[in-house]
């Protein structure tokens, strides 16, 4: 069951594996998770689900997180409220530019640790509108 | 409807549908009434919105423009016809109307007088929410065309010649003015037709007024944002002789305006340093100890060691300098540190809603260590909110600039926000 403080997440990544371990890990920590392993996918569930938050891998086949992330970002009702955490390594500033532009809000750099997901997670849920997650809980009940 | 499709039918940000979604509905009024006005609204410079203040900020102008757009429309002789915008994300509209069968199609002259009221609502609007600086940055150009329906061709085809030829005649418009605004700044150049408004620089942790930037205006009121002044002299081939009254006056405001220990921030293109008459020896400043020279990273330098070498020449005479606008570009860390700078003023794109942005915080703690590292000091401007002026402060940014903590004004600090507790002034500080 979801609430303010656990919205529910989705986890964006072509590798199962890696969907997975982040997956098992946060809904152990009591949030909603659910798991796309492509652009497509990811877009779908977005418009099914209303996830206040995302977790996205950048390197994907097809729709690569950036795209994503730009198409998420200009949803005509998600796209403002929705907060994005790219999972890639920003290793330079012109990297990170380039995360701004897409509309990113965070990033978590791979390979990564669980307990720096989970923090990240965290001061990301903070931020989200009372809106976002009350709308998003109340579409799900 | 997926993602992808809505997208292609209405603008996310002011929710107006794209030509191509309207098209179609308006087929047989136009079928039935013969004929069909279209109205092209260019908003001009709006791409300069987002190069200084970023992307978030043309987002957020581009939704009031619509909501405005709306509104006076909806206010309007034209209540009932169709707004929309070319395609998605366009900063350009456009409006269809197809006249009611009792009524004949609105004149040039009502249409110019109409066209004359929407854009004075929809810039009033912006101005109110966001500001004198931003509405003054951008013109309005309003395009028509009458298309008389012939069953002949496909409407469709009448219908985009028809917003092409709407949006020739707002370029017309545009070229026009622009000659009046080249027509201006001469003016403004022979009279001196300048003044200076200055915004002060404060350290962040006692918001004790460290320097003030120099901020030149026209007098004239299609002069009065330096953006458009530079725009229309870089046109003209006028940079030089705009930078040089620009200096002249921001100089001649120095010994009133500056208390003991404060400096002077004076914007400098790039391109001024190639001007014969920009030396050290012909500038008219007392004490150069007191200027800091603001560079912009937005213009590309092109020749790196000369350019080191005349900032050399200033900076032996004891000027310092300051990088603006930095992080703005793709350049990275490595071309600030080629110009050494004393201050590093952050890109604002970077401040506008930093606490919200976790990579924006990261960016600016690396720039902030950057320039402690190299002995520099790092401004944060456009700080317009607490949250925002909290978190570089807890970042450990040097100084601080915005309308949080200071308008500018042309007497220095004369205004404060009221609701804004006035700032505990300690002595010592830097």
């Amino acid at each position: 069951m979801a609430d303010a403080s656990h919205p529910p997440i989705l986890v964006v990544d072509d590798n199962p594996d890696n969907a997975h371990i982040i997956r098992d890990y946060l809904e152990a920590k009591g949030y909603p998770v659910t798991v796309a392993y492509n652009g497509d996918d990811a877009l779908k569930a977005f418009d099914q689900i209303k996830p206040p938050l995302v977790l996205l891998d950048v390197m994907m086949p097809g729709r690569d997180g950036w795209q994503v992330c730009r198409e998420m970002k200009s949803h005509p009702t998600l796209g403002k409220s929705v907060r994005v955490v790219m999972v890639t390594a920003l290793d330079d500033w012109v990297n990170k530019r380039q995360a701004l532009q897409t509309g990113a809000d965070d990033f978590v750099e791979k390979p990564f640790e669980l307990p720096k997901l989970a923090a990240t997670v965290e001061r990301n849920v903070k931020l989200l509108s009372p809106t976002a997650s009350a709308s998003t809980v109340s579409a799900r009940n | 409807m997926s993602v992808d499709y809505h997208q292609l039918l209405r603008d996310s940000l002011t929710r107006l549908p794209t030509v191509g979604a309207t098209v179609d509905s308006i087929r047989k009024a136009v079928q039935e009434r013969g004929e069909l006005v279209i109205l092209y609204f260019n908003f001009d410079r709006y791409s300069k919105v987002e190069e200084v203040y970023g992307w978030e900020k043309l987002d957020s102008v581009l939704e009031t423009t619509g909501e405005a757009m709306r509104a006076a429309l909806a206010k309007s002789a034209l209540a009932s016809a169709k707004l929309m915008v070319s395609f998605p994300n366009d900063d350009d509209f456009v409006v269809f109307h197809v006249p009611r069968d009792d009524t004949p199609a609105a004149s040039d002259a009502e249409i110019t007088e109409l066209t004359a009221s929407l854009k004075d609502s929809v810039s009033s609007e912006i101005e109110r929410a966001h500001g004198e600086d931003i509405a003054s940055l951008f013109d309005i150009f309003v395009g028509r065309a009458l298309v008389v329906y012939n069953p002949k061709l496909r409407l469709e085809r009448q219908i985009y010649r028809g917003i092409r030829e709407a949006a020739n005649a707002s370029k017309s418009l545009e070229h026009r003015e622009q000659a009046k605004k080249i027509s201006d700044l001469r003016e403004t150049l022979r009279d001196r037709g300048l003044y200076i408004e200055y915004h002060p620089i404060v350290v962040t942790d006692t918001q004790k007024v460290f320097g003030y930037e120099a901020l030149a205006r026209g007098k004239m009121r299609s002069m009065r944002s330096p953006e458009v002044m530079f725009e229309i002299a870089a046109q003209s081939d006028l940079i030089w002789d705009l930078s040089r009254l620009c200096r002249e006056r921001a100089i001649e405001g120095m010994g009133k305006l500056l208390q003991d220990g404060e400096l002077l921030f004076m914007n400098v293109d790039p391109a001024d340093f190639a001007d014969p008459s920009f030396d050290v020896n012909t500038l008219n400043v007392k004490d150069p100890t007191r200027v800091v020279i603001e560079i912009t990273e937005r213009t590309a330098i092109k020749d790196y060691p000369k350019f080191r070498g005349r900032l050399k020449e200033f900076r032996d005479k004891g000027y310092r300098f300051a990088v603006d606008d930095a992080g703005s570009g793709y350049a990275g860390l490595g071309s600030i540190a080629n110009l050494e700078p004393d201050f590093i003023k952050l890109d604002m794109s970077l401040i506008n809603c930093i606490d919200q942005n976790f990579i924006k915080q990261n960016l600016v703690e690396t720039m902030v260590r950057f320039a402690n590292e190299h002995g520099a000091m790092v401004i944060a401007e456009g700080v317009e909110r607490k949250e925002e002026y909290d978190m570089v402060k807890s970042l450990g940014v040097h100084l601080v600039q915005g309308f949080f903590v200071h308008k500018p004004s042309a007497t220095g600090v004369n205004w404060r926000p009221p609701m804004h507790p006035a700032p505990a002034v300690t002595e010592g500080a830097k």
